[in-house]
């Protein structure tokens, strides 16, 4: 399940742009599941774990993929360590909770980041409560992003 | 420094073009819009010039400010725009605040962060956009859009509850107003206390009103709210005083020509919101007027103000809200 802890979090890592940079490894690169975040998010594809086909800025390295993405994927990849996942747009949104599906997963937001119209099921860390939809959720949000 | 400054910055890959219009810009929005690499060109055009590959066009320097020396850094940076990545933590705190309210340079900040020790205005929050390529060696073509806007409403509407952010003059003005066609109007006594009360009420068709100028860091949580509390509908001028301003009650050139163009007439190391540089435009004409008081933002609203005829110059400017 998806925990969120909402304010300024003392453990959290709050540059995940670096974080990734100097600590991504190829296998995070070559897995499915990121193939699949890259492709969604910056509209881009693996080609190897060095190189990045992106529609845009050509053939990258993946310290050039999306504050979002890097997020991603630090997510699935280092579990024992919180990350600021307000380096993520809304349109990671979706697969923050894919992520949390089968297994807790623990976020630290910001903002306010919308999780859609659907329902979905978090856990808000700052008063452990379980919500299940963003009318449930903005409340508390509200309250401790003050 | 004052003005607006357009950014023209492109490498072969990419290229911008947006104008800056105040002191605070945010952007934020998806990722992968390209934020980052707009911050990555300028800091590479700053440190290398024509030599980086990357072209940038702008009345002013341009810069990136970051790491953990920011506050020595900054201090030696004057008169110029300068860029700030997400990543940068120090964003939110009332040091960094602090350091850029009687700066001369405009800011540039790319963050999902409301940065509510930062009065930005609600028009100033831009997504970053691609608008096309034109052709198969050229640039892609990025464009900055406003987030928000003026929410000027588009249709007429006619509210039966009305909260202003607004706890002073402009509270005196719309309850005054709404006393006379029985329309309910409250104030939130300020802006973090508008989501209280937009889950408080429930009535049909309220109409929240807040000083644009300065609402910024509020809009992404109030419009958060919105889309589940379906009842409001939001208005957002400048400020009261811009109304009152803009309504031509006082008739004058000087007055015309900042309303046009604020952005050339509002020095930013003076005035850190163009919400203040409007109250004190008010100030100085009311004082510069023998037939009334001079205008006070936190006392009682003078009855000049209240007055049909003027009640319905400003009432004008709220286009499509019928209040009266």
């Amino acid at each position: 399940m998806l925990k969120v802890y909402f304010g300024d979090m003392e453990d959290s890592i709050y540059n995940t742009s670096v974080r990734f940079d100097n600590n991504y490894e190829d296998s995070w690169i070559n897995s499915a599941i990121a193939k699949e975040i890259i492709k969604d998010i910056d509209n881009s594809e693996v080609l190897s774990a060095n190189c990045i086909k992106s529609e845009v800025l050509g053939q990258i390295s993946p310290t050039m993929l999306s504050g979002g993405t890097k997020t991603l994927l630090l997510i699935i990849n280092e579990p024992t360590e919180i990350f600021n996942a307000s380096t993520c747009g809304d349109n990671c949104a979706k697969w923050i909770l894919k992520i949390s599906e089968n297994k807790d997963v623990i976020i630290n937001l910001r903002h306010i980041m919308d999780f859609g119209r659907e329902n979905f099921t978090l856990e808000v860390l700052n008063n452990n409560k379980i919500v299940h939809s963003m009318k449930e959720l903005l409340p508390y949000a509200s309250e401790y992003l003050r | 420094m004052k003005g607006s400054y357009r950014i023209r910055i492109r490498s072969k890959r990419v290229s911008y073009d947006f104008t800056l219009y105040r002191n605070i810009t945010i952007i934020q929005g998806d990722s992968a819009t390209g934020k980052s690499t707009l911050v990555r060109l300028i800091d590479n055009y700053y440190n290398e010039g024509s030599s980086s590959g990357v072209k940038l066009e702008c009345q002013k320097t341009c810069r990136v400010l970051g790491g953990k020396d920011w506050e020595h850094n900054l201090e030696a940076i004057k008169d110029s725009i300068v860029f700030l990545d997400e990543g940068n933590k120090f964003i939110k705190s009332d040091d960094f605040a602090e350091a850029i309210k009687n700066s001369d340079n405009y800011y540039v900040i790319i963050t999902r962060e409301d940065l509510s020790s930062l009065p930005y205005s609600v028009n100033e929050i831009y997504g970053i956009k691609i608008n096309g390529k034109t052709l198969e060696n050229e640039p892609v073509y990025n464009e900055m859009y406003r987030i928000y806007g003026s929410y000027t409403a588009s249709r007429p509407i006619e509210p039966v509850m009305v909260i202003t952010e607004d706890s002073n003059s402009g509270f005196y003005f719309f309850e005054h107003v709404c006393k006379q066609s029985g329309i309910k109007c409250i104030s939130a006594e300020g802006k973090s206390k508008v989501v209280k009360h937009i889950k408080a009420e429930t009535t049909d068709r309220i109409l929240l009103i807040a000083d644009g100028a300065a609402f910024g860091p509020h809009m992404r949580e109030v419009m958060q709210y919105l889309k589940i509390y379906t009842n409001y509908m939001i208005y957002l001028p400048e400020s009261f005083e811009w109304l009152i301003l803009k309504s031509g009650i006082f008739r004058s050139k000087v007055i015309t020509d900042i309303l046009d163009n604020p952005s050339d007439y509002i020095e930013s190391s003076e005035y850190f919101s163009w919400e203040r540089f409007f109250t004190a435009l008010l100030v100085k004409e009311t004082a510069d007027n023998k037939k009334i008081s001079v205008y006070t933002k936190t006392g009682k609203l003078s009855n000049y103000y209240t007055n049909p005829e003027n009640t319905n110059k400003i009432l004008n400017e709220l286009k499509n809200i019928k209040l009266l």
